[in-house]
């Protein structure tokens, strides 16, 4: 575990160009242990391809990403992803998901583990059910259980609440808070401005690529945010 | 986990998939059983013509096909994403593509035997000990076949046209493989002899294992990114 002192991730002056394109713009940002960070932004911002870049799924222009963990391998096993895509197979069920990942991490004890996390995310019933015929918010949390059988210590989650009803939400927030409270690191990405506050302690907008605000979370309500948000989209764009 | 055991791991994810889904096997065999029935109504049925093509209509009936198979392989990843489900985890990218590799080998297997027996049906030949030495042929290029469809498959999976383009990439790199595995069928099932079989043999697994080896350590490089 790294000292609470020390950064669990630092971005210095990140950078991601596609061609003519600049998705990510000279993003400094520090993480801590125990760190719930929201990041909103309207479509095309970049919080995509800056989480990518923490995930290590696609490489940066420029700038420098540090984990208080080193290695590659090191980073793998103490990140976990979760995207707007499930990252699941359809034609497995659930537990046989969970236990072909378990493996992949080389988790002891796979089978104990994939049913406890079945259980943890309520899924028991659906244990032998193929995950194609899961309902999106059953999906999930799969997606969620897959993404923490590792146990890692910076969750990242890039849209988790797309497509879930109201009722998905509230679940899925539910499960966040839970995780939060454990003590996890959790940086998040979304357009859900509600559900990204409630959650996390700190809160960040990107615009076009760079990081334009950032506060506390506990300082802002949800109108006043709301318009500070339009401000700082809406500002940028009428220049 | 070791890297065996993981890589039989990945290979059991890929065959019960297809299992399940069965959409590649099927639409894979009905591919190479037409093609063979096609070139038996262009050809006159036991006619010395249709025996002298006979080798390369094999072949045209073995390799098309496959490619079906490599795409759909990558598709399968790339539906829920789960292709960065892999990338993610700390496995090493070389036991990933041996993992793919050979379930796509095994999978050509079962269908490459299937359309071997279809042939032989269709065609006209008898079931004799030369049968063996086309299955090695077989075996041998469907090796070299994976690999090298397997790190490409990989290379354009997150390409809107990879269907098309797979093909244009894959035929001219894999033609050490073809040429000989051709030459071979030509010699055991012509000229009923296999005395100049062991040059087609060597070049083939010369190729094998140099493809096998190029996508091993190349896979880290094609999926980063």
């Amino acid at each position: 575990m790294p000292e609470p002192s020390v950064p669990l991730l630092r971005l210095s002056k990140v950078t991601k160009r596609f061609g003519v394109i600049r998705a990510v713009w000279n993003v400094d940002l520090e993480v801590s242990q125990g760190d719930s960070l929201a990041i909103f932004g309207p479509n095309g911002a970049g919080k995509t391809t800056l989480l990518r870049i923490i995930a290590s799924l696609t490489q940066p222009t420029s700038g420098e990403i540090e984990f208080a963990f080193k290695g590659d391998n090191q980073s793998r096993n103490r990140v976990g992803y979760v995207s707007h895509l499930s990252l699941l197979y359809n034609e497995l069920t659930g537990f046989e998901n969970l236990l072909f990942y378990a493996r992949l991490y080389g988790i002891q004890e796979a089978h104990d583990r994939a049913d406890e996390m079945l259980a943890k995310m309520g899924l028991e019933e659906a244990r032998n059910q193929r995950t194609g015929e899961y309902s999106r918010g059953m999906k999930q949390r799969l997606t969620l259980a897959r993404a923490l059988l590792h146990e890692p210590q910076l969750l990242l989650l890039d849209e988790p609440y797309t497509g879930l009803d109201q009722h998905g939400s509230r679940l899925f927030t539910e499960v966040l808070r839970g995780l939060k409270q454990e003590g996890r690191t959790i940086l998040l990405v979304t357009h859900n401005l509600g559900e990204g506050l409630e959650l996390c302690d700190r809160v960040m907008i990107q615009n076009r690529g760079e990081l334009v605000f950032q506060a506390l979370g506990e300082h802002l309500d949800k109108s006043g945010f709301e318009k500070l948000y339009f401000q700082a989209v809406e500002g940028e764009r009428t220049e | 986990m070791n890297p065996i055991a993981l890589t039989w791991v990945l290979v059991g994810k890929d065959l019960k998939i297809e299992y399940r889904s069965r959409q590649a096997y099927l639409t894979t065999v009905f591919f190479a059983l037409l093609i063979l029935v096609i070139f038996n109504f262009a050809f006159d049925p036991g006619s010395p013509a249709t025996r002298e093509a006979a080798p390369g209509i094999l072949w045209v009936a073995l390799l098309f096909p496959g490619i079906i198979r490599l795409n759909r392989s990558f598709q399968v990843e790339m539906e829920e994403g789960t292709l960065y489900g892999l990338i993610l985890s700390p496995a090493d990218r070389g036991v990933l593509f041996l993992g793919k590799f050979l379930a796509n080998w095994l999978f050509l297997m079962v269908v490459d035997l299937l359309v071997l027996l279809a042939f032989v049906i269709v065609y006209n030949f008898s079931f004799s000990i030369q049968l063996l030495w086309i299955a090695l042929l077989i075996v041998l290029s469907a090796l070299g076949f994976s690999a090298v469809g397997t790190l490409l498959g990989a290379m354009v999976s997150t390409i809107r046209t990879r269907e098309v383009l797979l093909p244009v990439l894959l035929f001219p790199i894999i033609l050490p493989i073809i040429l000989p595995a051709v030459s071979g069928t030509q010699e055991i099932l012509l000229a009923q002899e296999i005395q100049s079989l062991g040059r087609s043999v060597e070049l083939l697994l010369a190729f094998d294992v140099i493809y096998l080896a190029a996508g091993f350590v190349l896979f880290d490089y094609v999926v980063a990114d």
